[in-house]
This record gives C-alpha cells, sequence and structure tokens, in this order.
C-alpha cells in the first residue's frame, strides 16, 4: 500500500518523540514516528508484537525456550490455528460461528463411538446408544481396521453436516448468524452430552492417538495437518474463485449478488469450512486427551475468536487474511503459555486473555482511523 | 383485504400464538400443569431470568446484545455476599453496593462501546471473561454461602400473597414498561434503533441513550442476581455463565429484533421469558430425560427465531409499496 | 424590499482539498419561496447541510435575522426555527405518525417525563388536517404509502413553527395531485410570512412555484433574480455552463432487426401491470417516468434481482429464468443499478476485484477453479485506459476514494469485462460531473454501435431526447406510451408521465389549472 505522510496527530507511544524533536505547529512528522507508524500499520505488527514479547520474557522466564516447553505450546497451537482458520472465513463474511465449539464436542463423541475398543457398561447403559451403537465390546467398527478411517471421515461429516445447517439458516432463511448459531451450539453441545449421557469414551485406537503424538522431534500428525490446512486455506482465500467471491459478499451481499455472485452458495460454503475446520481440530483434541469427549472445547469460543481478533479480523466483515490468523493465534498460544508458567491462577490468566483481546480490539479501531486518515 | 390483514395479525403475533399453542399442549398432556401451585412456581423461576432480559431488551433495541449479564450477576453476587459475610455490612448496603457494581460493568461496556468506538459483542465478551475472572479472584474460586437473613427473603411475601421475587419481577417490567411505551427516553430509544443516522438528525443523543441501556442491563443483571441467592443461598464459580443466553433467548422469542428497533418488555419479553420456564416446566411434568430438555429448548428457539425471519420477510412482502392505483 | 430572514456569506467548503462550495453568497427573504438549482453535485446538498448544522463551512458566516448563525448540530438549527424536508424521509418506520411527529420535543405531563399522549395527538391531528391527510396519528408509519410519508415529513416540520422551510426534492414519490396540493400548501405557508427554499430538479414546478431562484454551478452561485427573468431554457443554459447542444454527443442510430429483449405482459401485483418492451440489437430505449413510476422496479424483474408474476422475458428468443441474476448474466445481459454505493460497488474493495467480479468465472480454471489474476489484471487494465478511468493503482486503491464519475467508470467497466449483448442502465448518469456524463454517453454511443442492446432509464428527459432511439413512458406501474425519435417531445413526454392527456391545448391547460 501507497505510505503518504500524513497529517495527524501520532499514536500515544511516540508523543514524546514528537515533542522532543519537531518544533511546535509542524505538521510533517518526524521520521520516528513515521516508522512506528509503519509499524503500527504493517501486516506483520501482531507478529513483531509476539517477537517482542517473547524477548522481554525470555529473561524473566528461562524455561520458556525448554524444549518440552515449546513442544507443549506448538502442540496447543495446532488444533486452535486449525480451528481458528474456520472461524476466519466466517467472519469475513461478517458472520460469527458459535456452534464450533459444539461441532467439536459432537464430533469427538461421534468419532470415539465409531471407534472406541471397549465401553464401561457401569457408565454407559443409560446412554441412548447402548446397546445398538454401544457395547462393552466397544462401538460399531471397535477394533476394526476400518474403524481409523471411517471414524475420523464420520467426525469431519459432523462438522459438514452442522456447517450446512447454519449456513442454510443464515443464507435462506436470512436469520441473524449469531442467534442460528448460538441455537446450534446449544443443540449440538445439549446433543453430545445427552448421547453419553455426559460421560468420556475412551479406548480408542492406538493409530488415532499418534496422530497428535510426537514423530519426530517437534514434528507430530496435527502439526502436518494444521499446516497443510492452513496453506490450503491460504490459497483458497488468495487465489480462488470462492476466495475472491467470499469478500465480495462479505463487504456487501446485495451489491455481488446483482453481480452475479451466488451469495447463498457462498454463504452455506464458508459455515461448511468453519463446521469442518472445527471437526479437524476436534480429531487433533480428542487424540490427544485420548477420548471422545461430550464437552470438549465448550470454553474454547473466547479463545477462538480473540485469537482472530488479535490477529487483526474484524468482525464487520471482508477482511482478513490466514497469515493474520496465525499471528493471532501464535500470539495467543505464547501469551496463555507464559502466564501459566509464572503459575498465575486460571482466572487471573482469564482476565489477563480478556484485556489483551481488548487491547487488540482497541488497536483495531486505532488503525481503521490512521487509515482512513490516510486516504 | 381481509385475509392479508389477518395474516398480518397471525405473523405479528406469532409469540403469543405460539405461547397459547405450547400451554394447551402441556395441560392435554399432564393436567396437574394446570394449577396454581405450578403458575407460582414457574413465575418464580422466571423472576430472574426474566430480569436480565428486561435489560437485554433495553440492549437489544438499540441493536446492541450484551453477552457480559451472566458475569455481572456472579461478580455482584460475590461482592454483596463477601460485604455481609466478611464486612459485616446491613444486607441493604451490601445490596445496594452490589447494585453499584451492576452499573459500573454497565458503564464500562457503555464507555467502550459509545466512546471507544467498540463492537457490542466484542465488548461485552470481554467483559463477560474479565468480570467472572474477578469474581473468581475475590474468591479464590470458593462457593459463597449466605446468611438466612438473605435467604429468608425468598419466603416472604409482599402484600401477604405475592412472593418477594415475583413482586420484583413485576414492578421492574411495570417501570420498563412504562419508560419504554411512554416517556420521550423510550420512545426515543425505538427511534435509534429503526434508524441510527436519521435519529440523529433530529437531534436525539443516541450516544447517549445507547450508553444509558448498557448500564440499565448491568443494573438489572445485578439484581437478577441478588433474586436468584434470596432463593439458592449459596454461589459457586459457574453461578450465571450461560444466563446471558437465556435472556437473549427470552428476549427475541418474545419477538426482539438482534437488529434493533423492535421489541418490548410487556407483553412481548415477559412472555419470553414465561414460555421459557413453562416449557422446562412442562418438560418436567412430561417426565422427559433432563439430558433431552436442553435440546428441546433450543430446538423452541431455533423455531421462535425461525418464524420471525419469515414473518419479516413476508410482511415486508405485504407492506411493499403499491404503485399501481387499483 | 422585504426583509432579509437569512443569508449566506462568502461560504466556502472543501472535502479532501475539493472545494464543494467556493465563495457562495445569497439572500432569503421573509414571505418568499426561493428554487435553488443546479445539477447534482453543484453542491445544493452542501449548502443545506451547512444551515442544518449538519456541516460547519471552512470559511465565510451565516446570517440569521440579522445575527451571526452558526449550528453545531441539527437540533441547534431546528430551535433556531430552520427545518427541512428531505428527499430520503427521515422517519422512524416502528413509531407512529404522531411519536414521529413530535420526536425531537414530545410534550410531557408536566415536568415528568411521560409524555402526554392526548396532547401529542391533539395537535397531531390539527396538523394533519391542515395538510388534508386523512390518516390515524397512532398508525404506524410503516403501514402509510410513499406519498402519505412524505406529507408527514412536512407535518413533522410543520409542527416546530418554524418560519424557515427547506424543501429538498419532496415531489419525487408523489403523484401529480399531490404533488399540486403541497404546492398550494407551501403557497399559503409564504403568504403567512414564512421563507422557503425549494430545490428541484423539475424545472416547470421551479417556475411555476417559486419567487425568486438561484442557479448554482460547481459549487458557486452563477446567476440569481426574481424567476420572472429565468425562462426554463435559461436555466438549464446557466446550470450546465454551455449550450445544451454540447452537453451530448452526436447519435446516429445503429438499430438492427434481431430483438434481443422481449418482455410480454409482465405483471407482478402492485408493482407493474402488462409491460411489454422490445430492445433491438445497437438500439437505445429509453424509459422515462417519475420517481416510483415502476421503471426501476420493472428493470430490476427483468435481470432477476425481483420476481414478477405474470409474463414472459426473452432473451433472443430464448425465455430467460426468473429471479436468476447469475443467469441473466450468462444470457448476456448487464445491470447498472440506480445506487452505485449500495447495489453496484464494493465501496471497501480495490478498483480491480470490483471490475472483475461479475467476470471472475471466465478468468478462473474449471478444474481447480483458480483464478488467473495476470490476465484478469491484463484486460481489467485495458478496460480501466479505455474508458479513460483516472486512479493512481488498480489492483490497490478502494474504489470508494474515486470520484462519482470514475466510480460510475467502474460499475461501466466491470459490465463491459464480460462484453454484454444487452445493456439495462438504471440513472447512469446520476451524482455524476457535466463531463464524466459526456463520457458515459460516448461509451453507450460506442455500445450501441458494436450491436449491444442499450435500455436506458433516466428522470431527465432531455438526455433521453439526446440519447435514445425510442422513449417509453411509464406512469404509476403502466407502460403509458411510447415515442418514436421523431416524436420526441418534452413537454409531451411529460405531460404522460403525469397521466395527462397527449394532446394539448392552451384552453386545456388553463382548465386543468383551474380545478386543480
Amino acid at each position: 500500500m501507497k505510505q503518504t505522510l500524513v497529517r495527524k496527530e501520532p499514536e500515544k507511544g511516540s508523543s514524546a518523540v514528537q515533542e522532543a524533536g519537531m518544533p511546535q505547529g509542524r505538521l510533517l512528522l518526524s521520521p520516528q514516528v513515521n516508522v512506528a507508524k509503519r509499524i503500527l500499520m504493517s501486516e506483520y505488527f501482531v507478529l513483531y508484537l509476539t517477537i517482542l514479547y517473547i524477548l522481554i520474557l525470555t529473561p524473566i522466564i528461562p524455561r520458556l525456550w525448554h524444549p518440552m516447553n515449546i513442544r507443549n505450546i506448538l502442540s496447543n497451537m495446532w488444533p486452535l490455528l486449525v480451528v481458528a482458520i474456520g472461524q476466519t472465513f466466517v467472519l469475513i463474511l461478517a458472520g460469527i460461528d458459535l456452534s464450533q465449539t459444539s461441532v467439536m464436542a459432537m464430533s469427538s463423541v461421534v468419532g470415539a463411538v465409531v471407534m472406541t475398543s471397549s465401553a464401561d457398561p457401569i457408565l454407559f447403559t443409560k446412554s441412548p446408544l447402548w446397546g445398538v451403537f454401544l457395547t462393552e465390546q466397544g462401538g460399531l467398527l471397535g477394533g476394526s481396521p476400518w474403524a481409523l478411517p471411517v471414524g475420523i471421515l464420520a467426525m469431519l461429516a459432523v462438522g459438514l453436516i452442522i456447517g450446512f445447517l447454519n449456513g442454510f439458516s443464515v443464507a435462506y432463511f436470512r436469520m441473524p448468524p449469531f442467534i442460528v448459531t448460538l441455537v446450534s451450539m446449544m443443540l449440538f453441545s445439549a446433543m453430545a452430552i445427552f448421547l453419553t449421557k455426559s460421560e468420556n469414551i475412551r479406548y480408542l485406537p492406538e493409530a488415532y492417538l499418534r496422530i497428535s503424538k510426537s514423530w519426530f522431534s517437534v514434528i507430530s500428525g496435527a502439526m502436518i495437518i494444521a499446516i497443510i490446512l492452513a496453506i490450503v486455506a491460504h490459497i483458497l482465500l488468495t487465489r480462488t474463485l470462492f476466495g475472491k467471491r467470499l469478500y465480495a459478499v462479505g463487504i456487501n451481499t446485495t451489491a455481488s449478488q446483482i453481480s452475479g455472485v451466488p451469495a447463498r452458495r457462498t454463504i452455506i460454503t464458508a459455515y461448511m469450512v468453519s463446521g469442518l475446520c472445527a471437526s479437524i481440530a476436534a480429531v487433533l483434541y480428542s487424540s490427544r486427551l485420548e477420548m471422545g469427549r461430550p464437552t470438549l472445547g465448550s470454553t474454547l469460543f473466547i479463545d477462538i475468536v480473540g485469537a482472530n481478533i488479535i490477529g487483526g479480523i474484524s468482525l464487520a466483515g471482508g477482511k482478513g487474511k490466514i497469515t493474520w490468523t496465525i499471528f493471532g493465534v501464535f500470539f495467543f498460544i505464547i501469551l496463555a503459555n507464559s502466564l501459566n508458567m509464572l503459575n498465575l491462577s486460571f482466572y487471573i490468566i482469564d482476565m489477563v486473555k480478556g484485556s489483551v483481546i481488548l487491547i487488540a480490539a482497541l488497536l483495531d479501531v486505532a488503525r481503521n482511523r490512521i487509515r482512513k486518515a490516510q486516504m | 383485504m381481509d385475509k392479508t390483514r389477518v395474516i398480518k395479525f397471525t405473523m405479528k403475533n406469532s409469540t403469543a400464538v405460539l405461547f397459547v399453542l405450547i400451554f394447551i399442549m402441556f395441560g392435554l398432556i399432564a393436567p396437574r400443569f394446570f394449577t396454581v401451585k405450578n403458575f407460582q412456581n414457574i413465575m418464580s423461576n422466571a423472576s430472574y431470568i426474566g430480569i436480565i432480559a428486561v435489560g437485554m431488551t433495553f440492549v437489544l433495541l438499540t441493536g446492541g446484545i450484551d453477552l457480559s449479564v451472566g458475569s455481572t450477576m456472579y461478580l455482584c453476587a460475590v461482592v454483596c455476599g463477601k460485604l455481609i459475610n466478611e464486612a459485616k455490612m446491613p444486607v441493604l448496603f451490601a445490596v445496594i453496593i452490589s447494585l453499584l457494581v451492576g452499573v459500573l460493568i454497565g458503564s464500562v461496556n457503555a464507555f467502550a462501546i459509545t466512546r471507544l468506538r467498540l463492537v457490542p459483542f466484542i465488548t461485552t465478551l470481554i467483559t463477560q471473561t474479565i468480570a467472572r475472572g474477578f469474581g473468581l479472584f475475590i474468591t479464590r474460586s470458593i462457593a459463597v454461602n449466605y446468611p438466612d437473613s438473605v435467604t429468608l427473603m425468598s419466603t416472604s411475601k409482599v402484600l401477604g400473597f405475592i412472593p418477594l421475587q415475583i413482586f420484583i419481577f413485576l414492578s421492574v417490567v411495570a417501570v420498563a414498561a412504562i419508560v419504554l411505551g411512554k416517556t420521550r427516553y423510550g420512545r426515543q430509544l425505538y427511534a435509534v434503533g429503526n434508524d441510527l443516522e436519521s435519529a440523529k438528525k433530529a437531534g436525539i443523543r443516541c450516544d447517549r441513550l445507547i450508553a444509558s441501556t448498557y448500564i440499565i442491563s448491568g443494573l438489572l443483571a445485578a439484581l437478577g442476581g441478588f433474586v436468584t441467592i434470596t432463593q439458592i443461598g449459596r454461589v459457586n464459580a459457574g453461578f450465571g455463565s450461560g444466563d446471558e443466553f437465556d435472556a437473549i433467548a427470552a428476549a427475541v422469542l418474545g419477538g426482539a429484533s438482534l437488529f434493533g428497533g423492535i421489541g418490548t418488555v410487556f407483553p412481548g419479553t415477559v412472555l419470553g421469558t414465561v414460555m421459557i420456564e413453562m416449557i422446562q416446566a412442562g418438560l418436567v411434568f412430561a417426565n422427559i430425560d433432563i439430558y433431552i430438555q436442553p435440546i428441546i429448548m433450543a430446538g423452541i428457539i431455533f423455531l421462535a427465531v425461525f418464524i420471525d425471519s419469515v414473518r419479516t420477510t413476508q410482511i415486508q412482502k405485504l407492506e411493499r409499496r403499491n404503485i399501481l392505483k387499483a | 424590499m422585504a426583509e432579509v430572514v437569512f443569508a449566506y456569506k462568502n461560504i466556502t467548503k472543501r472535502f479532501f482539498g475539493v472545494h464543494a462550495l467556493k465563495d457562495v453568497s445569497f439572500e432569503l427573504e421573509r414571505g418568499r419561496i426561493l428554487g435553488l438549482v443546479g445539477e447534482n453535485g453543484a453542491g445544493k446538498s452542501t449548502l443545506m447541510n451547512i444551515l442544518g448544522g449538519v456541516l460547519q463551512p471552512d470559511e465565510g458566516q451565516m446570517i440569521l435575522r440579522g445575527a451571526p448563525f452558526a449550528p453545531k448540530n441539527p437540533l441547534e438549527a431546528s430551535s433556531a426555527g430552520i427545518e427541512f424536508i428531505h428527499q430520503e424521509l427521515n422517519l422512524f418506520t416502528n413509531l407512529s405518525v404522531s411519536e414521529n411527529i413530535s420526536i425531537s420535543r414530545f410534550p410531557c405531563l408536566g415536568s415528568s417525563p411521560l409524555i402526554n399522549k392526548k396532547k401529542m395527538r391533539e395537535s397531531c391531528k390539527k396538523l394533519l388536517k391542515s395538510l388534508n391527510l386523512d390518516i390515524s396519528p397512532n398508525i404506524l408509519v410503516e403501514n402509510l404509502s410513499p406519498g402519505e410519508r412524505q406529507l408527514v415529513e412536512i407535518a413533522k416540520a410543520l409542527s416546530t413553527n418554524a418560519d424557515i422551510l427547506l424543501f429538498d426534492e419532496p415531489t419525487t414519490s408523489l403523484t401529480a395531485k399531490e404533488t399540486e396540493h403541497l404546492f398550494s400548501i407551501m403557497r399559503s405557508l409564504r403568504d403567512e410570512g414564512k421563507s422557503i427554499i425549494y430545490i428541484s430538479h423539475i424545472l416547470g414546478d421551479v417556475k411555476s412555484l417559486v419567487d425568486d431562484i438561484v442557479v448554482l454551478r460547481d459549487g458557486q452561485v452563477i446567476c440569481g433574480g426574481p424567476i420572472e427573468d429565468f425562462p426554463i431554457h435559461r436555466m438549464i443554459n446557466l446550470m450546465v455552463g454551455r449550450e445544451i447542444s454540447n452537453v451530448f454527443p452526436e447519435r446516429h442510430s445503429h438499430a438492427k432487426d434481431r430483438v434481443i429483449l422481449e418482455a410480454k405482459h409482465v405483471s407482478e401485483t402492485g408493482i407493474v401491470r402488462d409491460v411489454n418492451i422490445t430492445v433491438r440489437e445497437g438500439e437505445i430505449v429509453g424509459m422515462f417516468g417519475l420517481m416510483g413510476s415502476g421503471r426501476t422496479e420493472f428493470a430490476r424483474m427483468l435481470f432477476g434481482v425481483d420476481p414478477y408474476k405474470e409474463g414472459s422475458i426473452t432473451v433472443c428468443t430464448e425465455p430467460l429464468p426468473k429471479r436468476n441474476p447469475q443467469q441473466s448474466i450468462k444470457r448476456g445481459l448487464a445491470f447498472i443499478t440506480e445506487n452505485r454505493r449500495e447495489e453496484g460497488l464494493l465501496m471497501d474493495y480495490p478498483i480491480l476485484e470490483n471490475i472483475g467480479l461479475v467476470s471472475l468465472p471466465d478468468f478462473s480454471s474449471r478444474m481447480t477453479r483458480m483464478v488467473d489474476s495476470k490476465r484478469l489484471f491484463k484486460q481489467a487494465n485495458e478496460i480501466a485506459t479505455s474508458l479513460r478511468l483516472k486512479c493512481n493503482d488498480l489492483k490497490n486503491q478502494k474504489v470508494k476514494s474515486l470520484s462519482g464519475g470514475n466510480q460510475q467508470k467502474v460499475v461501466i467497466g466491470k459490465w463491459l469485462l464480460k462484453h454484454p449483448s444487452m445493456l439495462i442502465m438504471d440513472e447512469p448518469t446520476r451524482g455524476i460531473d457535466v463531463g464524466a456524463k459526456y463520457e458515459v454517453y460516448l461509451i453507450m454511443e460506442q455500445l450501441a454501435k458494436e450491436g449491444t442492446g442499450i435500455l436506458f432509464i433516466s428522470s431527465e428527459v432531455e438526455e433521453l431526447m439526446a440519447m435514445c432511439d425510442r422513449i417509453v413512458v411509464w406512469s404509476q406501474g403502466e407502460v403509458m406510451h411510447e415515442f418514436e425519435k421523431s416524436d420526441f417531445s418534452q413537454e409531451r413526454i411529460m405531460r404522460i408521465a403525469f397521466r395527462q392527456s397527449l394532446e394539448y391545448s392552451e384552453e386545456e391547460k388553463a382548465v386543468v389549472n383551474g380545478q386543480d
């Protein structure tokens, strides 16, 4: 983008620079302020911030660089990245998907019901699945070599179906996305709990659990899946017909429709992508937890949306890049990890997380104002 | 012409129609449903969500949303409990201070939304996290118990027959209904929700009105929290979480639009709240698995929103301007 | 000489460094109606917004009743006795008529915050009666017709006892009878001693209504004085700043025999009735009608944006599916909508992406659906050059940073990239300057020459008469008459649009006016 020297008061952090280096009443800015502004307006601002944060933390928490911790950070990062990428698609549409958490819960339950090789009658006799889908010998395909592929496909199908239902309601009935996904969040998390009577399903196939385990050093299946997904999503958004149409619909649905964009199809696809990503994340999370869990992800919504906002993706739609999501998730995970290492209690961590998201949202407002002033 | 009028009437009153249908249905399934005792229970259970939903209606009318009410309830209840238990403050003072805490959280929301121009969804999602975090910080996530002086309130009757919580609920509804329907403030609120730009041109102080709705919502959330603790006498770490969704659902079921400008406290939100409690009570009467109940609830909310969106498009069609001269 | 109520003194206003108003001065006298005319973008609305406190002038000042006047917001202007009747209505559809009228100053019960509903209703009733409007004060505005809404808006302005009233194109959604009724109200208001500024594009109305006139062009007052000195042709010449003959390019008829678009018996309840229209290859067909006459609605049905109940639309003799813009585009239709900002452009999106939006499928591979950005850029660039689009950076510059005329070129460009055989243009020259208009006309002429059929909707009779091979005149949802080029006459077209008989004589005119 064209950078121009603008007449505009500098942001707070650099006012000292201006006072020191500038004669009063002059409208042109000093070079320092411009550098500060350029950094603030840069696409990589969040990345710079993360690096700065790490540099500051290194002397305070030397354990940050311990291989165990790096592995921990990464294994926390991949699933969140996957689900946050899905949310990015919907946010570009000026929508929101609250149901991702319930997709994760439902997917993990459905996958586990297909794959588990043993179920405890004491826990599960009250489940409506008992006797047909779930027995003492495990789930539908428990022990069978087909368990893994069918199980994973079933999990992905759950995400696609719920995403389709959301998208269809938004596109065809013109219901507000917030309410639609709120209802499906309520519905499917209640369903996941109902199906299992709130019990976790264990005894998943070894091959499934290996997805999240380390293959070599920091390399794991989760990592490969997340990276491939990020690349595919990036190409999808920047290079394909669907991606271009997604932004167009997010900016102005009516104008896009008149220009021949199949807006409804685009909306449905975006919600399906969101559901699919949530179910892939469910694979990563549940293989790591080694169980199908009906409450999986129930507290993750703020993390997902928070990471997107930190990355700079606005709720107003039409804006967003996968790289931004990656930076946002990266920062968010580093933040959470470092707070954990400081031995803070969980509620303090939550408050700090909330404040950081708040600051990110404020920064976004500030950046928009500067951009407007530059026009 | 008459036919379209009938269609229009049913569509505009779909909540009431749905209410009556569900009411009759449960009556048929379980005749015990039609007892005074049962109605009193329903009303009593509806009171606290109802109070919050009234505040939510104010916010929704401006096209905003308040996700922080559940945490506000929690934090205010905790502050109230701590003041009574540890500072040995008189109950009345403790309650007043806890209500002020609600006002404070509402003011923070209002400030961020109208001054800093943050999106209501994000702002209130963040205050939700921070308010709960602060409450947990105060209590170290240990449950707070309330003395008998508080819990006995729930058994007291106003005028000898109205349980206190129902009385508070009805008073809130009465005041809110008058404010929205009969005062300058209320009518201007509808104008702001209908068309912000025109409202500004008409000289309405839109920011001030919008800000006030979040403060009202915070205050009523605190009041709702207090009403609940008189009933249950104990507040644990999960108190109030998710209640914001029930409040939104109640308001939306009652016909409030998420786009602003449409909705009433009475009958709308009251009807929505009572309907939710009625369904829950009805499901218990009908011996439905408690695990299925939230699924059915979600289904009914979906139905209500679905009807609302269909009716909006239908009404739009019916009211499309007529160019042809008959 | 009458008393001067209000005066602009050397007002200057710039937007992003561009002059919207330059040294504007004129006066409004008590008990007079002042007509303010000028092309779109001449600065009329900026001037009004300054008076209304929506905008502040960069230089100059206003004098109200002898004292300097600088309103900071609409409320201040309103309490100083200045009221607006805007073209776009500022009514709240979810409130009742009486509430709308008193929204800024509800009468209250004593000092309580409660509204005195009785008083509110009574005063509303009185106002409605004075406007001869027979509706209940309790009815919600959403249930009113556009004409009724306009009158409610006027009632709202009158309710404050303002002595300066501004009418900005108030007649666009009114029928002829309602218009005449409004004018008689305005005249009686004037006779009561109120001062009125009247803005309109319908110069005939201006001529018959106002006492004084001010002509604006490019943000400057060009001329002003008593209306007697300004016959309509002089107003037009002053507004456009050149002889009218130079505003339009030379036209040749390129119409061939082959019919591209044919609509037969198209009807939709309450909107249009039994419309038949054909457009041939290379033909420019004009559609004229007052706002709300159904021409825009019909264009939307043609393109598949809105539904219709009966009739058929065929493109090159093959039926066109209903409500499917995608199919319409595939069949060679293109649609330039009347509101660029809402329906024509993605304002927050770069120019290149806007130009490419319609043709994206042509630039993406069938298998992978990847878009060939290089080829798209090349062709979009060619289109932009051929349209003489003025911009810095096709790839990164957002459309909203362009001027109105250049924005319109982007809209045209995005359809030209698709090489349509039939182009529907709804008010394509609205809100753009004279130079840009001329370029749009040139593009139309060029397209017609290449064989494209054009359906050209406009509210300006002059441009239709200059550009079209045929003009179809609409009124209240029906096609009233078709004029061949040889029959074009501004007066006859206007008479049809107002549903008056085509035959025209002095006696008749006198009779019609006398009855009204």
